[in-house]
C-alpha cells in the first residue's frame, strides 16, 4: 500500500468513538484488535489479468479522507413498532447478548484492510432485531453523509419464522463537507476538498424459516469514494434477498454476498447499476452452498456511459456438502458509449456434482434493429434509445419486490438518460 | 456395442501407453539449470550464437521471475522442484537431425512409436510425421509432393540452422517472447526439438501433419518448441500427440507454440495430450492472425498430474478469426487448469470458445478463459460456451471466465452449465440393454462428440478410447 493510514490513527481516537457510544469492554477490544491488524492486512481482492489490474484500490487517498473522530450524518431509523430499529448507541445498552452474539460472525472484522478499518472506526450504524413470529416490513434507514469520512455498521437479525423487509439508502449531504482539522483547506488541496469515502458493513442473521428482503440504494456524490460489504447467513429454510443498486460515487467497491448455511435456504441477490462520467464500480455477487436443497439466484444488469467503467464477479460456489443444490447466475452490461469499458468474471466453482448450475454473461450496446424499428415509427432517437435503455433494466425491476425501491430506481435511470445528450 | 468393446480390448491399448523403456543416452545434462547446462545444450546442438544469446538471456528473466502462486484457484505446484529436473536428454541415434526411415532408428525407440501406432497413422491419415523421443526429433518424414510446393516441416533444431532468417524474426519475438511467463522464460533457456513448419503462400496442406512427442525418462523435462508460419492464402493441420509412461519421481513437459497465420491463412492446432500422471504440463501457445485468417485450436487434455495450458489468439488483423475447442478429463490426483485467451485487436473479429470437461474419482477440471476485445475493435464477437459433467462428489468442477470489454459495438456471451451425469439417462439406456459402465461411456462419448467432430477419424477414435480407458476401473 502506498498510503498507510493507521499511521494517523490512534488507540486514543478509537477509545474516543467507543467511549462516545459507551460501549462495553469486548466491543472496545474488538475494535482496538482491528486497528492493531491493519499493518498486517491487505486491500480486498481485486480480479488481475495479465498487465491490467480491474479496480486499483490504491487509488483511495486515507490521508486526506479519513476524519475518525469528525462523522456527521442525518440519519432516519424507522420501522413498525413490533420490530426493534435501534441506532447503535441504543443498540449497545439494549441488546449486548445479541451483539456479542452476532457481531462479527458473518463478516470478519479483519477480513481485510478496509473491513478492519471499518470496525476500528464507525461511529454510527443501526441494528434490527426481529423476534419469532414477526411479519413486517418498511423498515427504512436513510444515511446522509455530512462529513469527510463516515463509517457505519448495520446488523440484522431475524428469529424463526419471522420476516422483515428493509430499505437502506446511502445519499450525500448538500453542506460543504469539513474536515475536523480543516487539513484539507490547510494544505490547500482544493481539488480533493470535495471528496468523501463512505465505508460500510451489513450483516444478517437470518434465523430458521425466516426471511429477510434487504434493498439498497447507493446514490453518493460522485466525488465520493465507497466501499461496502454486506453479507448474510440464511439458516434452514431461511431466505436472504438482497437487491444491491449503485448509481453514485466515483469509485465503488462493493460486495454482496449469502452463505447458505441451512437445508433448503435460498437466496437471491439482485444488482443494477448505472455508470457515467469517470465512474467505476466493482461490484461482486457471491454465494457459498454449504447445505443440503439450497438455491441461489444471481441476476444483475448494468449499464455503462462516457469513460465510465464496470467490473463484476460473481461466484456460485458449491462446498462438498451441499447436495442437490441449485444455482444460477446472469449478469448483462449494456455499453452506451465506446469509451466505457465492462468487465465481468462469472465463476463456478463446484465440489458436489448433485448440482445443478449455469451462468452466462453478456456485453453489448443497443441493438440496432430495434433502434431502427422505433425510430422508423416515429420516434426521436433519442426518446427511443432512452426507452430502450428503461426496457433493458425491465428483467432486474421485475425480480425487486419492493416496490418503493423498484420506482426510485426507474426514476433515478430515467434523469441520468434525460442528463444525457 | 459389445463387440466393439472386444475389439479395443484387443489392441491392447493399456499396454501402449503405459509401457517404458530401458534409457539409453547420448547425452544427458546434469539435473537443474544453471549457465553451464545452457551452453552444453547449446554446445551439444551446435548452435549459431545468437540461439545460444537468446537462451541465456531467457534463463535470466526465468531467474527474476516468481513462481506463479496467486492465481485463484491455481494446481498446486509446490511439488515441482525445477532443480530437480533433467532438462536435456539426447537419445543415441546416428543421425542428428532424425532419419527420414522408421527402420533406421534404434529398436527401443521404433517399439515405442510403433505400439503407439505412428508408422500406422503416417501410412494413413498424414502429410508428414515428426517423432521427438526425450529431447530430439529422431524422426521426420513428409511427403514428397509437399516437399516439391515448397512446404517445410521439419526439426526446430534443423531449422535453426537451415532457415535462420525466418527463426531469427519469429522464434519467441513477439509471439511468445521469454518475459511473458516463467515458465516460457525457463522453455526459451531449455527449448529442444519440436518442429518448425511453414507453408508457402495460397498452399493448402490436404492432409494434416503430426508431430509425436514422448518422454521416456524419470524426473526428465521435455522442452520442445513448435513454430508454424503460414504464408498468405496457405493451409495447415498440425497435430501434435504426447505421453510418456509413469514413474516415482515428477516430469516436467514446457512446450511452447508459436504460430503466425498471415493474411487470408488458415491453421488449426489439435493436440492430444495424455502425459503420465506424474507430469507437470505448463504449456504457452499463441497465435498472431492477420487479416481475414483462421486459427483453431482443438485441445484434448487427458494426462499429466497438472495441467495450466490457455491457447491464445491474437486477432491482428481485421476479420480475424479464432475458435478453441476443449475437452479436459481429471481423473484420480489429476488438476486439469485449461482454458483458452483470446485479444480482439482489430474490428469485425470473432472468436467461438467451445469447453467441455469431466471430472471424476477426485479430479479437477477449471476452464479458465480471458477475452479481450480492444477499445476500437468493433463490430466483434465472441461466444464462450462451457460445459462440465461430474461422476462423483469427491470431484471439482470450476469455471473461471474473464471478460475485458473496452468496445461497445460488440456482441459478447459467455454461458456455462455444471451438471451430473444423468440418472435418467443412464436409465434409458440400461433399459435397452446396457450395462451401466457403457451407458456411462455412451454418454460420454455423446458429450464430447463437438469435439471429436472436428478431429480426423483416426485421432476421434484415439480420444475416445484414451477416455474409455479412464473411465475404466472406476466404472468396471
Amino acid at each position: 500500500m502506498s498510503t498507510q493510514v493507521h499511521a494517523n490513527l490512534t488507540d486514543e481516537q478509537v477509545r474516543q468513538i467507543s467511549g462516545n457510544l459507551d460501549e462495553p469492554e469486548w466491543l472496545l477490544e474488538t475494535r482496538l484488535e482491528a486497528l492493531e491488524a491493519l499493518s498486517e492486512l491487505d486491500m480486498p481482492d481485486v480480479i488481475r489479468t495479465p498487465g491490467r489490474d480491474w479496480t486499483n484500490l490504491h487509488e483511495l487517498d486515507f490521508e486526506s479522507l479519513v476524519d475518525p473522530l469528525n462523522a456527521a450524518e442525518n440519519k432516519d431509523q424507522v420501522g413498525p413498532d413490533e420490530v426493534d430499529v435501534l441506532p447503535w448507541s441504543e443498540a449497545v445498552q439494549e441488546h449486548e447478548e445479541l451483539l456479542r452474539e452476532h457481531f462479527g460472525s458473518v463478516v470478519d472484522p479483519q477480513e481485510n484492510y478496509l473491513t478492519a478499518l471499518s470496525t476500528a472506526l464507525f461511529s454510527t450504524g443501526t441494528v434490527v432485531y426481529v423476534p419469532e413470529g414477526v411479519e413486517a416490513e418498511d423498515v427504512t434507514i436513510r444515511t446522509e453523509q455530512n462529513s469527510r469520512s463516515l463509517f457505519n455498521y448495520t446488523l440484522v437479525v431475524t428469529e424463526e419464522s419471522s420476516s422483515v423487509t428493509i430499505l437502506e439508502r446511502q445519499s450525500t449531504g448538500s453542506a460543504e463537507p469539513r474536515s475536523a482539522n480543516g487539513r484539507a483547506a490547510e494544505s490547500g488541496d482544493a481539488e480533493r476538498a470535495d471528496e468523501q469515502y463512505y465505508s460500510g458493513i451489513v450483516e444478517v442473521v437470518a434465523g430458521e424459516n425466516s426471511n429477510v428482503q434487504y434493498g439498497s440504494l447507493q446514490n453518493l456524490s460522485e466525488e465520493a469514494y465507497n466501499f461496502s460489504l454486506k453479507r448474510g447467513s440464511a439458516g434452514t429454510y431461511a431466505t436472504i434477498d438482497w437487491i444491491e443498486v449503485n448509481l453514485g460515487t466515483q469509485l465503488t467497491k462493493s460486495g454482496v454476498s449469502t452463505t447458505l448455511e441451512g437445508d433448503s435456504s435460498e437466496t437471491q441477490i439482485v444488482g443494477a447499476f448505472y455508470g457515467h462520467e469517470d465512474q467505476h464500480f466493482d461490484l461482486d455477487a457471491k454465494v457459498w452452498h454449504r447445505a443440503e436443497h439450497t438455491t441461489a439466484d444471481l441476476v444483475t444488469r448494468g449499464v455503462t456511459d462516457d469513460v465510465a467503467r464496470s467490473v463484476y464477479e460473481g461466484v456460485q460456489d458449491v462446498g462438498r456438502d451441499a447436495w442437490d443444490t441449485s444455482s444460477y447466475q446472469r449478469e448483462n452490461t449494456l455499453m452506451l458509449s465506446d469509451e466505457s469499458e465492462a468487465d465481468a468474471s462469472p465463476k463456478l466453482i463446484i465440489n458436489n456434482h448433485d448440482t445443478e448450475a449455469s451462468h452466462s454473461a453478456t456485453v453489448g450496446q443497443i441493438d440496432r434493429e430495434d433502434l431502427l424499428y422505433m425510430t422508423s415509427r416515429g420516434i426521436s432517437p433519442r426518446a427511443a434509445r432512452n426507452m430502450l435503455v428503461e426496457g433493458f433494466f425491465v428483467p432486474v425491476l421485475e425480480e425487486i419486490a419492493v416496490d418503493e425501491l423498484r420506482e426510485d430506481l426507474e426514476s433515478l435511470v430515467a434523469t441520468r438518460l434525460r442528463q444525457r445528450a | 456395442m459389445s463387440s466393439e468393446q472386444d475389439h479395443l480390448k484387443e489392441t491392447d491399448t493399456e499396454a501402449r501407453f503405459e509401457f517404458k523403456k530401458e534409457q539409453n543416452a547420448a547425452v544427458k545434462s546434469e539435473k537443474g539449470l544453471t549457465e553451464e547446462v545452457i551452453r552444453m545444450i547449446s554446445d551439444d546442438k551446435d548452435e549459431p550464437d545468437w540461439m545460444l544469446e537468446r537462451r541465456l538471456r531467457a534463463l535470466k528473466q526465468f531467474q527474476n521471475m516468481p513462481m506463479p502462486t496467486d492465481w485463484p484457484g491455481q494446481p498446486d505446484l509446490s511439488e515441482l522442484d525445477i532443480e530437480e529436473i533433467v532438462p536435456y536428454i539426447r537419445p543415441d541415434v546416428d543421425k542428428r537431425e532424425g532419419v527420414d526411415d522408421w527402420t533406421e532408428l534404434p529398436d527401443e525407440i521404433k517399439d515405442t512409436f510403433d505400439k503407439l501406432g505412428i508408422p500406422e497413422a503416417e501410412k494413413n491419415a498424414l502429410s508428414g510425421v515428426g517423432a521427438q523421443y526425450e529431447s530430439e526429433i529422431v524422426y521426420q518424414n513428409m511427403q514428397e509432393q509437399w516437399e516439391e510446393k515448397g512446404v517445410v516441416f521439419m526439426n526446430m533444431d534443423q531449422a535453426v540452422k537451415e532457415h535462420p532468417e525466418i527463426v531469427k524474426e519469429h522464434f519467441m519475438t513477439t509471439c511468445v517472447p521469454p518475459s511473458d511467463n516463467k515458465f516460457a522464460a525457463l522453455h526459451g533457456a531449455v527449448w529442444s526439438g519440436g518442429s518448425f513448419v511453414y507453408v508457402p503462400e495460397d498452399v493448402t496442406v490436404e492432409m494434416p501433419v503430426q508431430a509425436y512427442f514422448r518422454m521416456n525418462s524419470e524426473g526428465m523435462g521435455q522442452f520442445e518448441h513448435t513454430l508454424i508460419v503460414a504464408e498468405p492464402g496457405s493451409e495447415v493441420h498440425y497435430i501434435e500427440g504426447c505421453s510418456a509412461p509413469k514413474y516415482g519421481t515428477h516430469n516436467l513437459h514446457s512446450g511452447g507454440v508459436e504460430v503466425f497465420v498471415k493474411e487470408d491463412a488458415h491453421v488449426q492446432y489439435s493436440t492430444v495430450q495424455n502425459w503420465s500422471k506424474n507430469t507437470f504440463n505448463l504449456n504457452t501457445k499463441r497465435a498472431i492472425v492477420e487479416e481475414n485468417a483462421t486459427m483453431e485450436w482443438v485441445s484434448g487434455s487427458m494426462g499429466s498430474k497438472a495441467t495450466m495450458l490457455y491457447p491464445c489468439s491474437i486477432l491482428k488483423g481485421r476479420g480475424a478469426t479464432d475458435t478453441h475447442i476443449t475437452i479436459a478429463f481429471a481423473g484420480e490426483g489429476q488438476d486439469i487448469d485449461t482454458g483458452a485467451k483470446v485479444y480482439h485487436n482489430a474490428p469485425n473479429t470473432k472468436s467461438t470458445i467451445e469447453s467441455k470437461s469431466i471430472s471424476k474419482d477426485g479430479g479437477r477440471t477449471n476452464y479458465r478463459g480471458l477475452v479481450h476485445i480492444a477499445d476500437g475493435a468493433e463490430n466483434s464477437s465472441t461466444a464462450v460456451e462451457c460445459d462440465a459433467l461430474m461422476f462423483d462428489n469427491e470431484s471439482t468442477s470450476d469455471t473461471m471466465p474473464y471478460m475485458e470489454i473496452e468496445e461497445s459495438k460488440v456482441d459478447v456471451a459467455h454461458e456455462a452449465t455444471v451438471g451430473k451425469i444423468g440418472d435418467e439417462d443412464i436409465f434409458y439406456l440400461q433399459s435397452r440393454g446396457l450395462d451401466d459402465d457403457d451407458a456411462k461411456k455412451m454418454i460420454v462419448a455423446g458429450f464430447i462428440e463437438p469435439i471429436t467432430e472436428e478431429l480426423p477419424i483416426e485421432y476421434a477414435v484415439e480420444l475416445n478410447r484414451l477416455i474409455e480407458l479412464e473411465m475404466e476401473g472406476s466404472l468396471g
